[in-house]
């Protein structure tokens, strides 16, 4: 589904990611762990064109991707899901999902039908549908953000931190949505520092350290030696 | 009543004024919240307005209102075409003090255009024909039907903003990008095309203010100036970024300058608004629509 090889990123002269090689497969939610700094966001970021690779490949369903301007992507089936909150404000909630349909915005029916199934599956969203997103609670925020990606039905999603700033009952919740996109035939690829929850969700994790990947192994296995692996970050 | 009409007239004037200043300054808003620069060439798209409809209704001897249309369209082209050729540096992370170089740049472009006007027209002072010829009397006081057509002309255009932003595609994605430029390319939102397309609907507002305002006051190369002016204190009046702020701002510079020049002298005509912009500030730092949005 998704290719990475030999992949060399960074800010300025700051280079992050040093020859960064992953794989995720379809389907499947692949965890992206690793100590603070270790590229994972960066990674991401790379993946979806916010900052440019100067080496290697990014392969997506054996397409290039790597050159292609990020609106374009949404249009081939990935979506992303921001660490940060990314609603806009002042917006209202129907407007949000609206453009969540924004690369197929000339058949009207589609976006009608996608806005309805949305409310459908977050009904909290058709309850304040006409109120300003910005006045949502951080976890209403995070579902629409979720129901805004999913609009065109993307084949792919990154999902930065999704837990982040969330309180542990309302991150259980997104969670469990994230994973139930799975059903829905939905590849992720996700970067979480929760580790211990996050990994009960995933099906395969990579471990990330100063831009490269040190080690990787089914999400079962790595559960059970977890201790090690944290405890190795601790050593540099 | 003698007393009144006097101050009636003026009243219905500085609401004249004022919507047209509403137009300048709105475009300067859009401009404004979706690249997040301030545009210091805004008075030089009022000037070149005013030129293009001079052009059409003085030299080519057509309807003046037709030249208003081509005003518009020419300035939103001009302006496009600017646009792309000078700020793409800012979103392509290219420059590191991006405030500084579109500044510059701006600023650099307003010589530009200014000393381009003199050599093409000359510094010469010059009087476009009014839109219609006449008065309108309402009893009480009477306006020349000229100046009424202007603010119904800028009302509408106004209107059609309002409802572009609002409503349309075009308009939500505009405020998605001016509230979260990453977010709106995860949807799919090309914002560099989108943000030329931003500047070129400011820079023709400013053209429509301009090629409004030309047979009222005069038309020459730096007639752009003062009014740009104006708009810079009409949308931090009304706080930068809102667009309630700019229309409300506009009329209210509009009526103040025009009530002060009855009751306290006309000299000072272009001092007014910026008195109010003190007293504001000096209440409200925020200005008169405080921390809204440009949505609203």
């Amino acid at each position: 589904m998704l290719e990475v090889a030999n992949l060399e990123a960074g800010y300025g002269k700051i280079q992050i990611l040093n020859g960064l090689s992953l794989s995720a497969n379809e389907n499947k939610l692949t965890l992206l762990i690793g100590p603070n700094g270790a590229g994972k966001s960066t990674l991401l970021k790379t993946i979806f064109g916010f900052v440019k690779p100067s080496k290697g490949s990014i392969r997506f369903q054996g397409e290039e991707i790597s050159s292609i301007p990020s609106h374009q992507l949404t249009s081939l089936g990935i979506g992303f899901l921001l660490q940060r909150v990314s609603v806009f404000p002042d917006l209202t909630i129907e407007e949000n999902l609206k453009l969540g349909a924004w690369s197929f915005k000339r058949d009207s029916a589609r976006v009608a039908q996608r806005i309805e199934y949305m409310y459908d599956k977050f009904p909290i969203l058709k309850e304040k549908r006409k109120e300003s997103a910005g006045l949502m609670s951080g976890g209403q925020k995070r579902m629409l953000e979720i129901a805004r990606t999913l609009m065109p039905g993307p084949k792919l999603i990154l999902v930065d931190e999704p837990s982040a700033g969330l309180s542990p009952k309302i991150a259980k919740e997104v969670y469990r949505v994230l994973h139930e996109l799975k059903d829905e035939g939905i590849t992720l690829v996700m970067v979480d520092q929760n580790i211990r929850e996050s990994i009960a969700y995933s099906d395969y994790v990579y471990v990330l350290e100063r831009g490269r990947v040190s080690s990787e192994s089914a999400a079962d296995e790595i559960g059970k030696n977890l201790k090690q692996v944290v405890e190795s970050w601790l050593k540099f | 009543m003698d007393g009144l009409s006097p101050m009636l007239a003026q009243l219905v004037n500085g609401l004249i004024i004022g919507s047209i200043y509403g137009l300048m300054a709105l475009g300067l808003t859009i401009i404004f919240g979706v690249l997040k620069i301030v545009n210091f060439s805004h008075g030089e798209f009022y000037m070149l307005g005013a030129y293009a409809s001079y052009f059409i209704s003085q030299t080519l001897g057509l309807h003046p209102v037709l030249g208003i249309v081509v005003a518009i369209g020419a300035t939103f082209i001009i302006g496009m075409l600017i646009e792309k050729a000078l700020l793409p540096p800012l979103f392509e992370n290219k420059v590191e003090r991006k405030e500084e170089y579109a500044l510059l740049v701006t600023f650099g472009l307003s010589l530009f255009l200014i000393n381009l006007a003199l050599a093409v027209f000359g510094p010469f002072q010059k009087s476009a024909p009014a839109l219609t010829k006449g008065n309108i009397d309402l009893g009480v006081i009477s306006l020349s039907s000229g100046k009424v057509l202007a603010a119904v002309i800028a009302i509408v255009v106004l209107l059609i903003t309002l409802f572009v932003i609002q409503k349309t595609w075009l308009g939500t994605a505009l405020r998605a990008i001016s509230q979260d430029r990453d977010a709106s390319a995860i949807m799919g939102i090309n914002a560099k095309r989108l943000g030329s397309i931003a500047f070129g609907l400011g820079a023709c507002m400013a053209g429509a203010a301009g090629a409004l305002l030309g047979p009222v006051f005069l038309v020459y190369p730096i007639m752009g100036t003062v009014p740009a002016i104006k708009s810079f204190v009409i949308i931090v009046l009304g706080s930068m970024g809102s667009i309630k702020g700019a229309i409300y701002g506009a009329l209210l510079v509009g009526i103040v300058e025009s009530l002060g020049v009855i009751f306290l002298s006309p000299a000072y005509r272009d001092v007014y608004s910026f008195l109010i912009l003190i007293l504001v500030l000096l209440f409200k730092p925020k200005g008169l629509f405080g921390g809204a949005q440009w949505n609203n």
